[in-house]
């Protein structure tokens, strides 16, 4: 008879690129795609669309990243392309997200380093690109701007449009061929919501990846872990304004007291099983695109997720 | 689908006796149907009503008990593939594996350590739950040691993991009697381990090469009288591991494939891949998860994780009222308020450890309410905030007297001044702008 | 007076001469859009005279694609007009500005073309469309009457100069054609799509002043197409051209296309946020109070017809704050006119209602109660600062701006505290409250096509949807049909959402095609049929925040109600907790419903099972909170006896004395056909 999973779903997720290759008017060594599913993570053989992919976060503003994640990059720290190019040789993540943490500085005015910062780290390293702007409405506009230019052709994943304070973060993705994560506070409803005004300034839905907000593991992981299951079941029933493919990052993971207090290598440690019993788990419920910053969780987030995909150590690019 | 209150209603016999403990049958009705009763309790059932009732309020996936004592783990009973469509009930159990080529010392090592290990998050303590014995010697006598060693330190619930029908019998007659999981029955020889879990009254966990001679197996062993099964789906492939564990958590709940309605045990350490096998079982449907070795980092992740995944989503959890402290604050540092629901509880408290602001978080019941719904129902009133004051003798913790409250909380500001005599100063409605909030407006 | 009609052929025909003559080939730099207008429409690639001609021919004569080849065949031999002229835009520039367009930096976009009659008008209108955050491309002599009366043009002060001939308006239908296929996903050749796309998006318009010649009149009608209104306001007649004096041009444009600015700070000496909501002003620190049974007062907010409502508008009649003593009581009426295109009457009620809010967000003035009841107070500290009563109003007028911005297009505000004014003003108001409330008790589903939902609760009750109609509010009570509707036209994408009834299933039990329909979608398929007026087959799902649980009860074939305030155990065997947490959760539960205090004065409570009659037991806290409304309700009916057949828990706390207390009080429900 053959018992398999019971799948009775009518819709699907929609296909998002990330990254534009020199075929596509960029400069990517490849571009990755997310989404496409027909059914729940991993299940089906194969499983329905696109692999999950995992995302190195950096900074340019590394006195507010953890220092747990920081310990083992030493003085790259201070260079984000120095970083974004010992990451992808070394680390080898599908993608790297850059945050400019420090448009997030009080006071925080040097516009014109921000388009230095993204157009150097674009030539540091060939994988696509997520690129966390600004979060301040004053500031926005201009920064977005600023992004778009610097990173226009290069088809990166902009970050991040809140419901509030989305418009100049459409504006880059539209005016720069860019696509944009839509973030909301863990509620579906926000989240379907945040979609229809996006799909009102115009931007597509295959431009959208929605990240529900992911809290700590321990400290409201749950309701994220949740939030993300149901966007994904409802899409799956045919909610195609929650048709887009989740995006999880598990920063605030790493600031739990558990690994905020460890010490050495019991520090990295914790910050890489934090990362993974999160951020595995995410993929499990729904996320395209996971998001760690300890150097040392990627290659087996990699692994597990390849096992999950189709039982094998790894799977190609 | 269970069936509704008023559908189970019809069967009953409408005497309103109380006999079944409950005033009346509607009362009764409800909580079959909740699955918090079971047909048994009322006398005076047919057989038709009796066929009914029992199929349809049994739980679609057994429930299983390993162990004895107070350590005795229990599981299934699940009702949902999704936590978010009513909750997942009984966290599975993570049992330590000990193999029966270790020295007898290393074995009790092992087991004082799951025994006594605790991390206390929340207010509840998060515990290993058990000891898994692997024969790896292939002989009865070493693994009838092995046992014996484990049974010498603790009363753990076990896992006695031996294929050879022999070597399990000499570990039972060790520890028989305290109803530990027999891994496992196979197609081969599960006529004489069903002879052996019914001889000492044991659960039994059956292993198959796919899920439909699992089915099959299943169906055999309850011919042999054995019910009580755990489906062991272990797999070095992750995939096939999932694929298989979704398909009997959704066969089982839609009782579509009763033959797979057992709990499901899952050997970690096979693939390689022990963290993301255990992760696979703690979110996806496994009730036993074996581990050879779990790393300190991994194992409070581990079992955060789990507590996280089988917290009620409807009953979301409350921290307990009272005066937290951020870092040392002094007597002039600010006191912020805010309600006793987790979630607004940590983001607070993260927030304000990031501002480097040492300060009280004076943490009032609201029943676990957020702040928003806290005021819309009333849980957050002015005399809530005057009682907490006295209670936590916030007055002899600090020198000033003012209270800051969530920006949600603003239409009570007038009141809890008045009340409690305290200036109140209206904080921002996200958390996230507490630093901003604190570095303008705060001056004690 | 130029007839617009007539020019338009001349200037078509002159138009058609000139590309008969073209020659040579041209093109646009730093574009990849070619000749956009042409592009757009026509799918061509226009490089030299030949292919003009027969793009021309493809469009149909159209004059916009005569008009952008003469003028590139122009630019290319003559070379790019010398600064500050900018001619042609490049594409880099245009992303940046459709950039500003999607960022909200900018409203619209505007041209302005011809020559002004004075410099003065010129430089006014331009300083009003830079107010008004409108980008404003300039065509003709208006730049060089800006520039002579010292306006700086440019850009960076939002007016870009396109050229020194009106003709040059044509770039702004290029622009508006690039941004078309940038942002908006318009293929070349497809000029349907384009001209919807530009009709329904594009926010732009076009004001004309007189020097047009009958090409360039051609030109600009030409925009009419794209849906870009034509402000004349200079001597032109005919052909759908908006005749305005020049100082109304700038809004009677913006009214047109529905450009809206928003308001943002508000010019009063008072700091005004919701968190100063909950701060009481005590007698002591008051200034002045009004109203609160002391003195005549009022409020009153009524939409009237936009041309009585002048935005931002602030009255006072009668004495201001310095002419009352300090710590008396003063007669006030607040009257507010509102007008929008999207505001309606029956809105009125629910807006006039957050006056108390945003009183209350003033850091010094403070408000409660409603309608003729209102009570207001002053703080000394506030009147220190400089308030004065008028600021209440711009208080008023801006947050109401702010706070419905798509709903309101202009809030003028009348402030009385004249005491005989007051009287007067408040007799009428009070008839409009009494005209209300007869209309809105008097609204029947069967009056709607409409209901709407509620599913803010879905965060906790994944696949609960409640549906909201006239008579039967959210079952939190909180939520009327009017409050979901309103809430829906300010926030089309919120949790309230239109449903449409539908075809009729089954009237008694108020099931509709159209609400099943929506209720399927929105509990993500968990739920297939909902009936409004029944709870025995497929009553509504619950969340958690049901005011009431309604229960039937077998044994004496009808229904108790018990409210959340209750903490004993009902008739039922349960108490509301217990029920609570059996029935919540969005589960369909048949014998059960969570529902509203008010539903149960409906004609729609139990329709299906036989209405009001079929209700045997409520707490007495309830019955006593319903009493009056629900003996109204029953005289109505012609059974008020009802009333006492009602048990509560002191005359039945088991389900037997509840048995026996209906037999002996003949209640007609045990005389009803059997539930089941």
């Amino acid at each position: 008879m053959g018992l398999t999973p019971l799948s009775e779903w009518s819709g699907q997720i929609g296909e998002l690129v990330i990254g534009a290759t020199r075929t596509d008017g960029g400069t990517r060594s490849h571009a990755v795609t997310i989404g496409g599913e027909r059914d729940l993570p991993y299940i089906g053989i194969p499983p329905s669309g696109h692999i999950p992919r995992v995302a190195y976060e950096l900074t340019d503003d590394p006195s507010l990243w953890q220092s747990a994640a920081i310990r083992t990059i030493g003085d790259r720290a201070h260079d984000p392309s120095d970083w974004a190019a010992f990451a992808e040789k070394e680390l080898q993540p599908d993608l790297i997200r850059l945050y400019l943490s420090s448009t997030r500085r009080r006071g925080f005015s040097d516009l014109s380093q921000i388009g230095k910062t993204v157009e150097a780290v674009l030539q540091a390293t060939k994988l696509p690109l997520i690129i966390e702007g600004s979060n301040d409405p004053a500031l926005d506009s201009s920064v977005f701007r600023k992004i778009g230019e610097a990173a226009e052709g290069e088809r990166v994943l902009l970050g991040t449009a809140e419901s509030g304070r989305y418009r100049s973060a459409a504006a880059a993705a539209m005016a720069y061929g860019h696509s944009l994560i839509a973030q909301s506070p863990i509620d579906i409803n926000l989240a379907k919501q945040l979609n229809i005004l996006l799909r009102e300034t115009g931007l597509p839905h295959d431009r959208i990846a929605i990240d529900p907000y992911t809290g700590a593991l321990g400290y409201g992981f749950e309701y994220s872990y949740s939030v993300m299951e149901r966007i994904r079941y409802s899409a799956l029933k045919g909610d195609t304004d929650l048709a887009m493919p989740l995006i999880s990052s598990a920063a605030d993971s790493l600031t739990v007291k558990e690994v905020r207090e460890a010490e050495g290598g019991d520090a990295d440690q914790a910050a890489v099983a934090w990362e993974m019993y999160s951020m595995l788990p995410a993929t499990l419920a729904g996320a395209s695109i996971v998001c760690v910053r300890h150097p040392l969780s990627i290659a087996g987030l990699k692994s597990a997720i390849a096992s999950l995909w189709n039982g094998q150590k790894s799977v190609g690019v | 689908m269970p069936l509704k209150p008023l559908d189970i209603y019809k069967l009953l016999p409408k005497k309103n006796c109380k006999e079944c403990g409950d005033p009346t049958c509607l009362t009764f009705a409800m909580k079959l149907s909740g699955g918090k009763a079971k047909p048994e309790a009322c006398p005076y059932l047919d057989d038709n009503a009796k066929t009914i009732l029992g199929a349809s309020t049994r739980p679609p996936v057994r429930r299983i008990r390993i162990g004895v004592g107070e350590r005795a783990l229990t599981v299934g009973e699940e009702l949902v593939q999704f936590r978010h469509e009513k909750s997942f009930f009984h966290e599975p159990g993570i049992m330590i594996a000990v193999t029966d080529m270790m020295p007898a010392e290393s074995i009790k090592k092992e087991v004082i350590f799951v025994r006594d290990w605790v991390l206390t998050r929340i207010g509840t303590d998060l515990r290993l739950n058990g000891i898994a014995v692997r024969s790896v010697s292939g002989s009865p006598e070493q693994f009838a040691r092995a046992v014996g060693a484990v049974e010498e330190v603790a009363d753990l619930p076990e896992v006695l993991m031996a294929d050879d029908p022999l070597v399990m019998e000499a570990g039972l007659s060790v520890c028989g009697n305290y109803r530990p999981l027999i891994h496992a029955a196979r197609l081969l020889q599960y006529r004489e381990m069903c002879r052996l879990a019914k001889k000492y009254g044991c659960p039994l966990a059956i292993k198959a090469d796919s899920l439909d001679s699992l089915a099959e197996l299943s169906g055999l062993c309850v011919a042999e009288g054995v019910d009580h099964l755990v489906l062991d789906l272990s797999s070095p492939n992750l995939h096939a591991l999932l694929n298989a564990s979704t398909a009997v958590r959704q066969h089982a709940i839609s009782r579509t494939t009763p033959a797979l309605g057992y709990p499901v045990c899952i050997d970690t350490g096979l693939g390689g891949l022990s963290d993301a096998s255990l992760i696979a079982g703690v979110t996806k449907f496994g009730s036993v998860l074996i581990c050879d070795d779990l790393p300190g980092a991994s194992r409070k992740a581990l079992l955060v994780l789990r507590q996280n995944i089988y917290t009620d989503p409807q009953k979301p959890i409350q921290i307990t009222p009272g005066l937290y402290r951020v870092g040392t604050p002094g007597r002039d540092s600010p006191v912020l308020l805010t309600v006793n629901f987790s979630l607004t509880f940590f983001t607070l408290q993260g927030y304000l450890e990031a501002s480097r602001v040492p300060c009280f978080m004076l943490i009032v019941d609201t029943e676990g309410l957020s702040v928003l719904t806290a005021v819309a129902s009333g849980k957050l009133q002015e005399t809530v905030v005057r009682d907490a004051i006295g209670k936590y003798d916030l007055a002899n913790e600090v020198s000033h007297r003012t209270l800051i409250i969530p920006g949600y909380s603003a239409p009570l500001s007038g009141r809890i001044e008045e009340i409690t005599g305290w200036k109140v100063l209206v904080g921002p409605r996200d958390a996230a702008d507490i630093a901003e909030f604190l570095e303008k407006e705060w001056k004690p | 007076m130029i007839s617009v009609e007539k020019a338009v052929n001349a200037g078509k025909e002159s138009l058609e001469g000139r590309m008969g003559a073209i020659e040579g080939s041209f093109s646009y730099e730093e574009t990849a859009y070619h000749l956009p207008v042409t592009f757009a429409l026509t799918g061509n690639i226009v490089t030299e005279a030949g292919g003009a001609q027969e793009a021309y021919r493809a469009s149909a004569q159209n004059p916009l694609v005569a008009g952008e080849c003469l003028l590139a065949h122009q630019a290319s031999l003559e070379g790019k007009e010398p600064s500050p002229y900018t001619g042609f835009i490049p594409d880099a520039v245009l992303r940046t500005l459709g950039y500003s367009l999607v960022d909200g930096s900018i409203l619209g976009l505007v041209l302005v073309a011809g020559s002004p009659p004075a410099p003065d008008t010129a430089a006014g209108l331009c300083r009003e469309l830079q107010e008004k955050y409108m980008l404003t491309f300039l065509s003709g002599t208006i730049v060089q009457n800006l520039t002579s009366s010292g306006v700086k043009v440019g850009a960076e002060y939002r007016l870009v100069p396109l050229g020194s001939r009106p003709f040059s308006a044509l770039h702004f239908i290029d622009i508006i054609a690039r941004v078309a296929m940038m942002f908006g996903g318009v293929t070349p050749g497809d000029a349907e799509r384009l001209l919807s796309y530009a009709k329904e998006r594009a926010k732009a318009i076009v004001i004309v002043f007189p020097g047009l010649n009958d090409e360039e009149i051609a030109l600009v009608d030409a925009f009419r197409l794209l849906g870009i209104p034509v402000i004349a306001a200079g001597d032109y007649d005919g052909n759908g051209w908006i005749r305005v004096l020049p100082a109304d041009a700038v809004r009677a444009g913006m009214d047109l296309k529905g450009i809206k600015v928003s308001v943002t700070a508000i010019p009063i000496p008072m700091a005004c946020s919701p968190a100063f909501e909950g701060k009481s002003i005590r007698k002591e620190e008051m200034q002045v109070e009004f109203g609160g049974g002391k003195s005549p007062a009022f409020e009153l907010l009524r939409v009237r017809p936009a041309a009585e409502v002048q935005d931002g508008k602030v009255r006072l009649i009668g004495p201001d704050i310095d002419a009352i003593p300090e710590g008396s009581a003063a007669p006030l009426g607040i009257i507010i006119d509102v007008a929008g295109k999207q505001m309606k009457k029956e809105y009125e009620p629910v807006l006039e209602r957050r006056i108390h809010n945003f009183v209350n967000y003033g850091e010094g003035s403070w408000h409660v109660a409603q309608r003729d009841l209102i009570w207001v107070r002053l703080s000394k500290e506030a009147v220190a600062k400089g308030v004065r009563i008028p600021d209440i109003g711009t208080l008023l007028a801006a947050k109401f701006r702010m706070d419905f911005p798509d709903l309101l297009d202009a809030v003028q505000v009348t402030l009385i505290t004249d005491e005989k004014t007051v009287l007067a003003e408040r007799e009428l108001a009070e008839k409009v409250y009494r005209e209300r409330d007869d209309r809105i008790r008097g609204m029947r589903d069967t009056d709607v096509d409409t209901f709407y939902s509620c599913t803010l609760c879905q965060t906790f009750a994944p696949n609960h949807v409640c549906i909201i109609t006239p008579e039967r509010p959210a079952l939190c009570g909180a939520i009327t049909w009017l409050d979901g509707k309103i809430a829906y036209e300010i926030a089309p994408a919120g949790a309230n959402q239109p449903v449409e009834k539908g075809k009729i299933i089954d009237m008694d039990r108020g099931e509709f095609e159209g609400v099943n329909r929506f209720v399927k979608k929105a509990s993500h398929g968990e739920v297939d049929r909902c009936s409004l007026y029944s709870i025995m087959e497929f009553p509504m799902t619950c969340c958690g925040c049901f005011e009431c649980i309604a229960v039937m009860l077998p044994e004496v074939n009808g229904f108790m109600v018990v409210n959340r305030e209750f903490k004993g155990v009902t008739p039922s065997g349960m108490s509301f907790s217990t029920l609570a947490g059996t029935i919540g959760g969005g589960a369909q539960t048949p014998g059960f419903a969570g529902i509203s205090k008010s539903y149960i004065l409906s004609e729609r409570f139990l329709q299906a099972e036989g209405g009001i009659q079929r209700l045997v037991w409520m707490p007495a806290i309830l019955r006593q909170e319903l009493k009056g409304r629900l003996l109204e309700v029953l005289a109505k009916k012609g059974i008020e006896s009802l009333f006492d057949k009602i048990a509560d828990e002191n005359m039945a706390g088991t389900i037997g004395e509840l048995a026996s207390f209906l037999v002996s009080a003949d209640h007609p429900a045990l005389a009803m056909k059997p539930l089941f």
